[in-house]
């Protein structure tokens, strides 16, 4: 904004003098008073919703508040009880590895679907419309579903196995199973925004450097690489730091589909500090939990950026 | 542009004032507190999971209300049907919010936990305390509705648990069915005779339902009070001990062995009843009607009860607490009263499937009507429970859910288990 309001400061003062300087200055103030009426429900809304619950969260994780009449202040106590509790290192273990395991397993498939949904294929609108669906249907139908199709007794997913001569599993009752059997769901249920995305940036790609390369006798696959992938870093970059947040957030499937177990192995993150928060009423310890939580995100983003500017640079 | 500026701080201002004004407690009622119980107006808030959301269950609780609104007819109430599941987070998030609810029914474990951190309020101020009770309650609930010798809940409804076997299930076992297995030993060689498997060794019907697809704690506490070890003595943890270890151990003999861990019907009804385990715990009802499972099927059942040393009940329940917070104390008191009158009651035994907490509960109209809970209603005197747990049980109660399944699946040293969780009671 500086840039574009700093010209015109600089071209109108040189020939008329004083007057038109001020006229200038006064034109610049009111627009930035603009600006600023402009912006302020948005600031308003971040300050309310943002700004003043991340404050309070602070404030809280250096307490022992539990919904009782009385608390005191632990210092850094909540984040010392924080790295002993095998619960939270489990939700943290669990939440990190379902996000690497997601993340980049669900960017890779939506990329490859939107380059199939970006040729000309018949039955087009249709197959948008099917990968759209698990996005826009709510989490608790999905996991209802999915509930049913890894019963052990009467699911589809031993029903379809059985064809095949292998022998029931009990997907989410086995600990080695139940974390992977979540993964699934959510790389499923995550694809449909990423499609979305990756097939409007598709269609954004230089038609010009693409006739060009195919002019050069490129290959699809060489095409693929060296001009539709570097035209999509911005998205890539977008889908990724999306995906980092939603993963990390993720609660409702699990609530809904093993509650965190056999055990603890598919506590994670979110459903940890409910559990702290909303079951065990320590809402301090919780808030400790929920900070862990944002600086993890926060790491796991910057090591986003410096992937991108690595890519960058390359 | 100056104008227009100015009109947008007017606008931006009145936003601000509209915003602190929304923060205000305009929802919170003045007190009704001392004022007489005909003039009284405002809005009773009721969290209860004592009332299945359905028509039956809605019609029964405006019974209720009418009652109340006979002495507060000025008053509204305003009902919150919560589940056991939902309990804790509806209650903290009204904490959280500003606006507790009036009364609170909760279960066993929850009153001292609150109780502690002064969110119910002691009942003593109408009149209530644990010897008064005792005179008009199941004996079992006392303790659990007891905080530093204050009583904090009022009984509503008493959760029996007991257990049952198949006949026909034991006779092809080569079992006598009237001579049931009572103590841990004989169940498990029992329950593995009972246990049936398909060609790939797979169990087709359990030998044993513990009833524990969400957890052990409860299972755990049930075997261990039958060897005659409660779990918590005066608030102290009791279980990180040989006893405790050996019911541990034993628990962790029979899943995958005579039940698959995590098995539980659509309908989540006690599986021996439905005929998929051949023995196993018990609610404190059963509808032989055809509309339930059938005399035909009630006829093959028989109950027992755990006998490891002590013969024992499991006995959970309903309890109704005043919150400290509210403004309407004295019309909560009230409305507890229309809630324990005894036809109240035993409609909400029998929307639940447990029985009436009152003094004389094997003679209630629900005892007599199923002969489950004629069985449970005389095995009152044999109830146990948690005993004493500690002010930070609601915590427990995961730890344990948790860590004894971590125990039982082998992922976890069932005695370091034990001792970790000995360690967490506070």
């Amino acid at each position: 904004m500086s840039a574009t309001l700093e010209h015109p400061t600089k071209t109108a003062a040189a020939p008329r003098g004083a007057a038109p300087v001020k006229e200038s200055r006064e034109l610049i103030r009111s627009q930035v008073r603009a600006g600023w009426i402009l912006l302020s429900p948005a600031l308003l809304h971040s300050g309310i919703f943002i700004v003043i619950p991340v404050l309070a969260v602070l404030v809280l994780s250096l307490t022992d508040y539990s919904f009782g009449d009385s608390w005191s202040w632990v210092g850094l106590g909540n984040y010392a009880d924080l790295f002993r509790d095998v619960d939270f290192q489990a939700s943290l273990v669990n939440t990190v590895l379902y996000a690497v395991v997601v993340i980049p397993i669900s960017m890779a498939i939506a990329l490859a679907v939107a380059v199939g949904l970006n040729q000309k294929i018949k039955g087009l609108g249709f197959f948008r419309t099917a990968f759209y669906i698990p996005t826009v249907t709510a989490t608790v139908a999905i996991a209802t579903i999915w509930l049913w199709i890894y019963n052990p007794g009467s699911g589809l997913a031993n029903g379809f196995l059985s064809l095949f001569g292998f022998a029931p599993n009990r997907w989410l009752a086995d600990p080695a199973t139940a974390l992977p059997s979540l993964m699934v769901v959510g790389i499923w249920q995550g694809l449909g925004t990423k499609i979305i995305i990756y097939l409007a940036a598709l269609q954004g790609v230089s038609r010009d450097l693409l006739e060009s390369a195919d002019l050069d006798g490129a290959s699809r696959w060489q095409k693929f690489v060296n001009v539709t992938l570097p035209a999509l870093s911005p998205v890539q970059f977008f889908v990724l730091i999306t995906s980092i947040v939603g993963t990390f957030q993720v609660f409702d499937l699990v609530y809904v589909m093993t509650r965190g177990g056999p055990g603890t192995e598919t506590r994670v993150l979110v459903l940890d500090i409910y559990q702290n928060a909303f079951q065990d009423l320590k809402l301090g310890y919780a808030s400790a939990e929920t900070v862990i939580m944002m600086i993890v995100i926060a790491l796991f983003i910057g090591a986003g950026r410096l992937l991108q500017k690595a890519d960058v640079n390359d | 542009m100056r104008r227009g500026a100015r009109s947008g701080l007017v606008v931006l201002a009145a936003m601000l004032g509209l915003t602190a004004s929304s923060c205000g407690n305009g929802v919170i009622d003045k007190s009704t507190d001392g004022v007489p119980p005909a003039e009284a107006t405002g809005t009773l808030r009721v969290l209860l999971p004592s009332f299945p959301p359905s028509t039956k269950g809605r019609e029964e609780f405006d019974k209720v209300v009418a009652d109340f609104q006979k002495t507060y007819p000025k008053m509204k109430v305003e009902p919150d049907f919560a589940t056991y599941n939902n309990l804790n987070e509806k209650m903290s998030t009204s904490i959280a919010a500003g606006i507790p609810y009036d009364v609170m029914v909760t279960g066993v474990g929850w009153i001292q936990p609150f109780a502690s951190k002064r969110i119910f309020a002691d009942l003593a101020a109408y009149g209530v305390t644990p010897e008064v009770i005792k005179e008009k309650s199941v004996a079992a609930l006392i303790e659990p509705a007891t905080y530093d010798g204050k009583l904090y809940g009022y009984p509503l409804v008493a959760d029996a648990r007991a257990v049952a076997l198949r006949k026909s299930a034991f006779r092809e076992a080569g079992l006598d069915p009237d001579k049931p297995p009572t103590s841990l030993a004989e169940i498990k060689v029992a329950a593995e005779k009972l246990t049936e498997r398909d060609e790939g060794g797979s169990i087709t019907r359990s030998g044993f339902d513990l009833a524990s697809a969400t957890g052990f704690r409860q299972s755990f506490t049930t075997f261990l009070a039958s060897t005659g070890t409660p779990l918590y003595v005066n608030g102290g943890p009791n279980f990180s001990n040989q006893k405790g270890l050996e019911t541990l151990e034993w628990i962790k003999s029979m899943i995958n062995n005579v039940q698959p861990y995590g098995q539980q019907n659509a309908a989540q009804q006690p599986l021996v009843l439905t005929g998929e385990a051949a023995m196993g715990i018990v609610g404190g009802a059963v509808d032989c009607s055809d509309k339930g499972i059938g005399q035909k099927n009630c006829d093959d059942l028989k109950f027992f009860r755990f006998d490891s040393g002590q013969e024992i009940e499991y006995v959970g329940g309903d309890l109704a607490s005043i919150g400290s917070r509210s403004r309407h104390k004295d019309a909560a008191w009230a409305f507890i009263q229309s809630l324990t009158v005894p036809t109240t009651l035993d409609a909400i035994a029998k929307l639940n499937k447990k029985l009436p907490a009152y003094k004389d509960a094997g003679n209630s109209p629900q005892a007599k009507s199923n002969p489950l809970s004629k069985f449970v209603a005389d095995g009152l005197v044999y109830a146990v429970n948690e005993n004493s747990p500690p002010t930070n049980w609601l915590e427990m109660r995961g730890n344990f859910d948790i860590q004894l399944t971590q125990a039982v699946l082998g992922q976890k040293d069932p005695a370091k288990v034990l001792a970790n969780l000995a360690g967490q009671s506070r």
